[in-house]
């Protein structure tokens, strides 16, 4: 047990430190100089220039610069941006800050309880046209890249029905067709998953037990059987995870919102690369946190891997 | 074809797997559609009614019919035309990707199981944290360093796809390294490399088969997501995501190009789900008793 969280916390740590010197050396292999870049026109005002360069710290060593980066990172200021001459990465990404979270953990609460439902609804009815349907339904949710669904749903409910707003962020109607259109692929792939174990859990002789003492069915599944469908749904939670933050980025391009994915994507093209790398680490960090915390409640949820009997 | 008589064995001769295969419909409904955009692919720069590049401001956003079949973009340029170079441009990132994927998985992997010890340790803490980065995060820092475009989206999905099949072949290797043919073959004093490419590559043949043909859609769903957000494919070259975002900028009045892309992107995508869900099936009868 011991051994086991010392080998995730050793994990997370590597994986940060991986994350910082990669962050580092993309932002200082990109050929150009950002501070040419940022002069412009001015390029000939070389004690400019010079100011510009000791106040980035480009002047310094690599191995200094590499010591101060850390140390911008641990404060969380995260530097200084290239586009926005002198203004801390921090300040341009806070607005976006909690966006992205809200839309990802909006799409988490509906997507999860709607794919757990269809999932084990389609496994207590399986191979009836109920199951078939839904199965159906899922490859279509699981293989329709989200930006194409959206392309449907803001023509059909923005355009032609007028029911939703084409773009923005502004009102609580604005967050509607974004979650939803994150949601659609995590409800498919948790409904999935659900039929599958689902229809494992069914055969297995505890539930005949359980019917056999006289529980009502109702109970039976949600006692017995949901508990052991949950765990291995547990697992796949950083997948799913991944997929969202590939999704944040999406509906924040399509329907305009400033979140911490559309604010990426722009420092990409401005080749702001102090801002497009502190949001690069607080995804991974924050990607390889919840990963972590993941795998704790596993722990916590299966006694088989506390005892180790599993592996 | 009773279940019962089944052999236990994953694969049999070309024309029995045949057999098979035609008896799963949704597979050979994943296989046709899989076959047609393939053949559209291959048969592009033939087929395609007019140049990909022509430009006519004459025509911008004009509707489909007519001389443009599915209307033309907001240069004037044919939508049907840039769709059927788009399946050749999909096709030709999925397909590089998984051939570096797979060579580079599969080397990895059967040298950890194979040596173990350092080895090992080196190929799967490479992939654990690999594993660790959310795939856009990657595709993100390699667009960085390399600039946006054909190259930096392969390399990035080729790093993002590579551990799961080094885990999977290392796994796979671990279990028929026990096996007497394997031991035999040591026995009588083979090569490593041979025992390794003439005994245990073929053995784990078909779950590697199985796991391109559940991957082609997600690359292919990976590749048209950096190229909607204008990562990856660049323009002029056109690829169907980066037509879905053009498309979408119009959608108020011409909405033909943002359909047209994501029907032929959503049908590609379905065709190879269908197919790879089919082959899982045949070739990994674990699996297909779920």
């Amino acid at each position: 047990m011991a051994t086991f969280l010392l080998q995730r916390l050793a994990g997370l740590v590597g994986v940060l430190a991986v994350a910082l010197v990669l962050t580092f050396v993309a932002t200082r292999l990109v050929p150009g100089d950002p501070i040419l870049v940022m002069l412009g026109d001015q390029s000939a005002n070389l004690e400019l220039a010079d100011s510009l360069r000791a106040q980035y710290g480009l002047d310094r060593p690599l191995l200094e610069q590499f010591v101060a980066y850390l140390g911008e990172m641990a404060s969380g200021r995260m530097g200084l941006s290239f586009r926005h001459p002198g203004v801390p990465v921090s300040e341009i990404i806070r607005d976006g800050l909690w966006i992205s979270p809200l839309l990802a953990g909006g799409a988490l609460l509906i997507g999860v309880p709607l794919g757990l439902g269809l999932g084990i609804l389609a496994a207590m009815r399986q191979n009836t046209l109920f199951d078939t349907g839904v199965m159906l339904v899922l490859v279509a949710g699981l293989s329709v890249p989200n930006f194409a669904l959206a392309a449907l749903f803001v023509w059909l409910f923005s355009l032609q029905l007028g029911v939703l707003p084409v773009a923005g962020w502004r009102d609580p109607a604005h967050a509607v067709l974004p979650i939803v259109i994150l949601a659609i692929p995590v409800a498919a792939y948790i409904a999935r998953l659900a039929r599958t174990f689902m229809l494992e859990v069914l055969q297995q002789d505890y539930l005949r037990t359980a019917r056999a003492k006289g529980l009502p069915e109702r109970l039976v599944i949600l006692r017995h059987a949901l508990r052991n469908v949950l765990v291995p749904i547990l697992t796949v939670i950083g997948v799913i995870l991944g997929g969202l933050i590939t999704g944040t980025f999406v509906v924040e391009t399509i329907f305009n919102i400033p979140g911490l994915g559309r604010i990426a994507i722009e420092a990409i093209f401005a080749r702001d690369y102090p801002v497009t790398m502190g949001i690069v680490l607080m995804f991974t960090f924050l990607y390889a946190a919840i990963n972590f915390v993941v795998d704790l409640l596993y722990v916590a949820i299966d006694p088989r891997i506390r005892t180790g009997a599993a592996r | 074809m009773s279940a019962a008589a089944e052999p236990t064995v994953a694969v049999g001769t070309g024309r029995d797997l045949l057999r098979r295969i035609l008896g799963q419909p949704s597979a050979v409904l994943g296989g046709i559609i899989v076959l047609v955009i393939a053949t559209i692919a291959i048969l592009s720069p033939w087929i395609a009614p007019m140049d990909y590049r022509q430009t006519d401001m004459l025509a911008v956003w004009e509707p489909p019919g007519g001389d443009f079949l599915l209307g033309a973009d907001q240069l004037g340029r044919d939508v049907l035309s840039r769709l059927i170079v788009g399946a050749r441009v999909s096709l030709l990132v999925a397909l590089s990707v998984l051939a570096i994927a797979v060579v580079a998985g599969t080397t990895l992997g059967m040298l950890a199981a194979w040596y173990g010890r350092w080895v090992d340790s080196v190929v799967m803490r490479t992939a654990d944290i690999t594993f660790a980065f959310p795939e856009l995060i990657i595709a993100i820092l390699v667009a960085a360093m390399l600039g946006p475009g054909l190259t930096s989206t392969i390399v990035a999905l080729s790093l993002v796809s590579w551990p799961g099949i080094a885990r999977l072949t290392r796994s796979l290797v671990l279990s028929i390294r026990q096996e007497l043919y394997i031991e035999a073959a040591l026995a009588c004093g083979t090569p490593t490399r041979t025992i390794l490419l003439r005994h245990c590559l073929p053995n784990i043949m078909p779950a590697l088969i199985v796991r391109v043909s559940v991957g082609i859609g997600f690359v292919i769903m990976a590749e048209a997501t950096l190229s909607f957000l204008g990562l990856g494919v660049q323009e002029p070259v056109p690829s169907w995501g980066g037509m879905i975002r053009d498309g979408l900028t119009a959608l108020r009045t011409d909405p033909h190009m943002a359909f047209a892309a994501s029907a032929a992107l959503g049908l590609a995508i379905i065709g190879c789900n269908l197919l790879g869900d089919g082959l899982r099936d045949l070739l990994d009868p674990r699996l297909a008793a779920r």
